[in-house]
């Protein structure tokens, strides 16, 4: 890149520099070459260019920037090279345009929208996502992130790590059982299983808002091993801890990490009464009825707004907890528990959490082996409850009857706008009907919208 | 996106009741309603023709909000469509993983069971190996123990087989979900296959039903806009025109207008040439004058400049001199100190000094105070003797003048008798019958006089034929005089005593001012009668000569106050004159009159006597004869003086006669001698004449 930039530097920004080595051609005095746009017959470049282009030489030395006036210091930033260390750079350069180059350098998709349109925090969220997916417990060293920390501290907002490596461990031995199988740099089973230590990292982040996590290796493919997806009591009990020095994460997702009741405890116990969390997600785990009930209690130690749950192994006891939980909460309005099963028994405990609710906007019931005793419990909760939005029972076997009974419920209910009653083997009609009563509602819902804002205006 | 930047297009295009959402709509019809509210009376034609075309828009945006409403809900319908499409897919792949859960519980349930079902087996199977080991351990023999053994490892070889069964059936389920994780991997692949392919399929389907929708609504818009310009463009043209025909109009007036004001301004512009000329000429004039003054004045100006330093120069060289008088002075003054010092050590000295001679002159003084005394008796003494030879003397010399008065009467009483041949009438001879000096008349005073001016009010109306004959020597009125009195007594209150008037004030009026007359008499120091007519006269004269410059003042009092006093004669004194006229009258008379009563008072108790009768007294007998007499007697001194002469001519004639006659005689003689007759004739007539004039 460095080759690149060096190439080009005296084409576009030094164009004396050309006449000079082109003095032997004698075309020296032409003022027009018709093949080069940037030919100009200033045959020396003036005082300020050269030192600005000094500047720029030798700003790994001796980065010269706020000293300088505006417009040179446009002048010097928009030829900086992307390749600086970023010790000289990251708290020094703070124009969009230079980390624009340094993204779109290194990566080749860059939809910075995402990251609130700063390039530069895109630039160090990415980097410091890298490398922590990159790190290797043991193997590699821990300067590498806490180098890294001082200088990306104030711009990291968000932190999506998508995988996490297990340590290599013994290669001689795993590769006696498959070499071929280990392509990658993937750890084999051993006494040490853990990963990457987040508690190092995130109480020295103070900007921290979000923080998504999977131990697990991305793309493993036909390469799979059970221990590519362990997550060790010591890893969860490191990023409890590390999640209760974070004192300003609002977004927590743990996916794909075999998070069981232990660990879901565990992490549970020390968000409890964390001053900012706002969502929790631990989709595809293997959270059963005593990490529903650690959830529960977290739901009215905190200010959630949104859990997700789904994949889990939530039976009808978990469920009830959640349910109790949810009856007295107050700041929850998105609740997902997509493919548990809760069935009857949790279907209905909810139901009944949800007539004395009166925040939750989004439940997400789908895929959860209930049947035609829960539509009844709903229907009576359609016809109580006023602030739910959007309801998802697919993949239920509710029934035809307990489809008219929806229907029914439904007929009384005018805040419902989404139900999803996909796959639910409810009798057409009763389907045709309840589409009908929610597009009622959409339009009522639309109507209002549309008011509030003409109020406004 | 697109409807709102139609919406502003057509709001740009249109500023007007434009076309907008029902919404917009309803606001700008709020806001119309208030503005058309408020310029009803102004425009009442606009505001119809604006509703009518409100009207028509009104439809119009019918029809493209259907179009948008339509394109809005067919949209929503696609989405939600293709929205339900793509979930069908993860409803389907979450169907089938209950499913397999479901299914996956029951293979585990059976295989738990059958795990169970082994493990109890196995379990039992081991007990009895474990028991036959005991049952061993009781074998003596090493054949029984041989054959323990035996059975031992054959169940042993039981177990491992069962165990072994049970792994390969295990490991055969374990390929088989393998297997089915491979499928399941595949098939997953297919759904996000599946997946990306309706997410294309619906992005291409829904962007081209938007583009469709877009179109159509772009259309409808377009319509819209275009019979809204075209009608608008009518109305402004229209409008233009009638512009334009107005701006003419008024642009010709504004011609004609323009003509006018340029020859009114071309007579303004020769007017104001000729005044600016005229001024111009004035002021070029002014100018040179003021210039030559200017030229005066800075001459002026160097002139007073240069005196000005003189006087400067002058002005210091006196200061210095000033101080030097100044040093001088104040060394003087200091001199002069010494010298008043000394002065006043002398003037004590001298004081002392005088206080004796005081002491010795007042010594003197009683002294000659005592022989001042004694010759004032001396003198009253001498005064009684020399008033009694003054008698003596007074009645010898009164002989004397008597005689020669009696004996000056006798002649011409001789010269009448004898001499004229008249009867003499003796004149008039007081004096002859007194004798001894004159007694001293009592003066009539002016208080009397006063009180009898006054008193003659009471009498004037029963003595009014007297009045002529009361006149007194000035000739001034009584009345007059009594009028002048009145107001003397009526101005001049200042000079009487208070007490006095307090004391008056129960007295009758006359009483009254007589009394202040007299008070006032004496303050101004009159005390005859004849000085009160005087100082009557005197007001009277002062009225006519001093008081001339009154006269109109007065005049128009007196013609003001004629109705009132037309008996106020004008001769009367004014009384503002009267304190000035008064002032004049004391300056005039009363000072010699005070000389005279000083010495009068000077003679203290000696009687007074008056020479000034003693004059008159002896002038009265010196003048015995009176002046026509006297006259007689000088004419007739002359007449016998020339008669004398003419006696003494004819005595020196009768002489000459006598010598003639003698020579005549003696011619005669002669003659008779020669003739006798005519000597004698001659003779006769001399005689006769003789006879006639004795004398």
């Amino acid at each position: 890149m460095s080759q690149s930039q060096s190439s080009r530097r005296p084409r576009s920004m030094y164009p004396p520099a050309k006449p000079v080595n082109a003095a032997a051609d004698g075309q020296k005095m032409r003022s027009i070459i018709a093949e080069d746009p940037d030919w100009s017959l200033a045959l020396v470049p003036f005082l300020t260019t050269l030192c600005l282009q000094h500047i720029i030489n030798h700003f790994e030395e001796n980065p010269i920037l706020d000293q300088l006036m505006p417009n040179y210091k446009a002048y010097v930033l928009q030829r900086l090279p992307a390749s600086l260390p970023l010790t000289v750079t990251a708290n020094l350069i703070s124009d969009e345009s230079y980390w624009k180059r340094c993204c779109e350098v290194r990566w080749r998709l860059c939809d910075v929208s995402t990251y609130d349109n700063s390039w530069k925090r895109m630039f160090f969220e990415r980097h410091l996502e890298s490398i922590i997916e990159l790190f290797i417990p043991d193997a590699t060293d821990t300067k590498t992130v806490l180098d890294l920390v001082p200088l990306c501290q104030n711009y990291v907002k968000h932190l999506n790590v998508s995988q996490l490596l297990p340590p290599i461990k013994e290669p001689p031995r795993f590769d006696e059982d498959d070499s071929s199988d280990c392509a990658s740099d993937m750890g084999s089973e051993g006494p040490s299983m853990d990963h990457f230590d987040f508690r190092i990292l995130l109480d020295k982040l103070p900007n921290l808002e979000e923080l998504n996590v999977v131990y697990g290796v991305k793309g493993c493919g036909m390469n799979f091993e059970w221990n590519l997806f362990e997550f060790t009591f010591r890893d969860c009990e490191s990023l409890a801890k590390a999640l209760n020095s974070c004192k300003t994460l609002q977004v927590f997702r743990i996916h794909h990490s075999k998070v069981d009741d232990e660990k879901c405890c565990m992490l549970v116990s020390q968000l409890l009464d964390h001053p900012s969390l706002q969502e929790l997600d631990f989709s595809h785990n293997h959270i059963s009825d005593r990490g529903a009930r650690a959830i529960g209690k977290l739901l009215n130690r905190s200010q959630l707004k949104r859990l997700v749950i789904c994949n889990n192994q939530i039976r009808g006891s978990g469920a009830q907890a959640l349910a109790h939980a949810l009856a007295r909460n107050a700041t929850l309005t998105s609740l997902n528990l997509r493919l548990n099963r809760i069935g009857d028994e949790g279907g209905q405990a909810l139901a009944q959490a949800l007539m004395k609710n009166k925040t939750l906007v989004n439940l997400h019931l789908g895929g959860n082996n209930m049947t035609e005793p829960t539509a009844v419990a709903l229907s009576q909760a359609l016809v109580e409850n006023w602030t739910l939005k959007s309801l998802n029972l697919s993949n239920n076997r509710l029934g035809v009857d307990g489809g008219k009974l929806l229907e029914e419920g439904m007929s009384h209910n005018s805040s419902l706008v989404e139900c999803d009653i996909r796959l639910t083997h409810v009798g057409q009609d009763s389907e045709y009907c309840i589409t009908q009563a929610l597009r009622a509602n959409q339009i009522q819902a639309k109507i209002k919208h549309n008011y509030d804002p003409n109020a406004k205006v | 996106m697109h409807q709102t930047e139609l919406f502003a297009e057509d709001e740009a295009d249109e500023p007007g009741p434009s076309v907008e959402s029902t919404n917009q709509e309803e606001r700008i019809t709020a806001r119309r309603l208030r503005i058309v509210a408020r310029n009803e009376a102004k425009t009442r034609q606009q505001p119809g023709e604006d509703s009518q075309g409100k009207d028509d828009i009104k439809e119009e945006t019918r029809t493209s909000q259907k179009e948008v409403e339509q394109s809005e809900r067919h949209m929503a319908k696609l989405q939600s469509d293709g929205l339900e499409l793509l979930t069908n897919v993860q409803v389907a792949a979450d169907a089938r993983e209950s499913d397999r859960r479901t299914e996956q519980e029951e293979a585990c349930r059976l295989r738990r069971e059958k795990l169970e079902n082994e493990a109890k087996s196995s379990q039992e199977k081991f007990e009895e190996i474990t028991r036959k080991w005991t049952d061993a351990k009781m074998k003596q023999t090493p054949l029984d123990l041989r054959d323990a053994l035996n059975s031992q490892q054959q169940l042993c070889e039981q177990i491992i087989a069962d165990k072994n069964k049970l792994i390969s059936e295990l490991q055969q389920e374990l390929k088989a979900s393998d297997d089915r994780y491979v499928k399941d991997l595949k098939r997953q692949a297919n759904d996000i296959d599946l997946l990306a392919e309706r997410m294309e399929e619906q992005v291409s389907s829904l962007k081209k039903s938007y583009r469709e929708d877009l179109q159509l609504i772009e259309n409808s818009f377009d319509e819209e806009r275009r019979t809204l310009l075209t009608k608008h463009r009518k109305k402004w043209e229209n409008q233009m025109k009638e512009r334009s025909e107005k701006e003419l109009r008024n642009m010709m007036k504004g011609l004609s207008l323009l003509e006018e004001y340029e020859d009114l301004l071309q007579k303004l512009r020769v007017q104001t040439a000729e005044e600016y000329n005229m001024d111009k000429i004035r002021l070029d004039t002014e100018v040179q004058n003021l210039r030559k003054k200017v030229q005066e004045l800075k001459f002026n100006c160097y002139l007073n400049e240069d005196k000005l330093h003189y006087k400067y120069e002058l002005l210091k060289k006196r200061e210095e001199e000033n101080t030097i008088l100044k040093s001088l002075l104040k060394r003087k003054i200091i001199r002069m100190q010494d010298a008043l010092n000394n002065l006043k050590s002398k003037c004590a000295k001298q004081e002392k000094q005088s206080k004796a001679e005081n002491q010795s002159l007042s010594n003197d003084y009683a002294r000659i105070k005592q022989q001042y005394k004694d010759m004032q008796k001396k003198e009253r003494h001498f005064a009684a003797l020399d008033a009694e030879h003054f008698e003596k003397l007074w009645l010898i010399c009164e002989d004397e003048v008597k005689a020669l008065a009696h004996r000056a009467l006798e002649t011409d009483r001789i010269i009448h008798e004898q001499q004229l041949g008249l009867a003499w009438v003796s004149p008039p001879v007081p004096f002859m019958e007194r004798s001894g000096p004159i007694k001293q008349q009592t003066v009539r005073m002016a208080t009397q006089a006063a009180a009898d001016t006054l008193q003659e009010e009471t009498r004037e109306h029963l003595v009014e034929g007297s009045e002529g004959l009361e006149n007194t020597g000035g000739g001034v009125n009584r009345r007059t005089v009594k009028r002048i009195l009145e107001l003397l007594c009526d101005e001049m209150g200042f000079l009487v005593e208070s007490k006095l008037l307090k004391l008056l004030s129960h007295l009758e009026k006359n009483e009254q001012s007589l009394i202040k007359l007299d008070a006032i008499f004496s303050a101004i120091g009159i005390e005859s009668e004849v000085d009160a007519y005087k100082m009557a006269e005197f007001f009277m004269n002062y009225r006519q000569h001093g008081g001339e410059q009154r006269e109109q003042v007065e005049e128009e009092e007196t013609t003001s106050e004629q109705g009132r006093s037309v008996e106020e004669p004008s001769d009367l004194i004014h009384h503002n004159d009267l304190l000035v006229a008064l002032k004049d009258f004391t300056a005039q008379y009363c000072r010699p009159y005070d000389v005279q009563a000083s010495q009068k008072s000077s003679v203290l108790g000696l009687e007074m006597r008056d020479d000034s009768e003693d004059e008159a007294y002896w002038e009265s007998i010196a003048n015995v004869m009176p002046e026509s007499k006297l006259k007689l007697w000088s004419a007739l001194d002359t007449a016998l003086n020339k008669y004398h002469t003419a006696l003494t001519e004819r005595a020196e004639l009768l002489v000459e006669t006598q010598n003639v006659q003698q020579q005549n005689t003696e011619l005669r003689q002669l003659l008779r001698l020669y003739t006798s007759s005519k000597a004698s004739a001659e003779t006769e007539i001399q005689t006769t004449r003789v006879r006639q004039f004795p004398m």
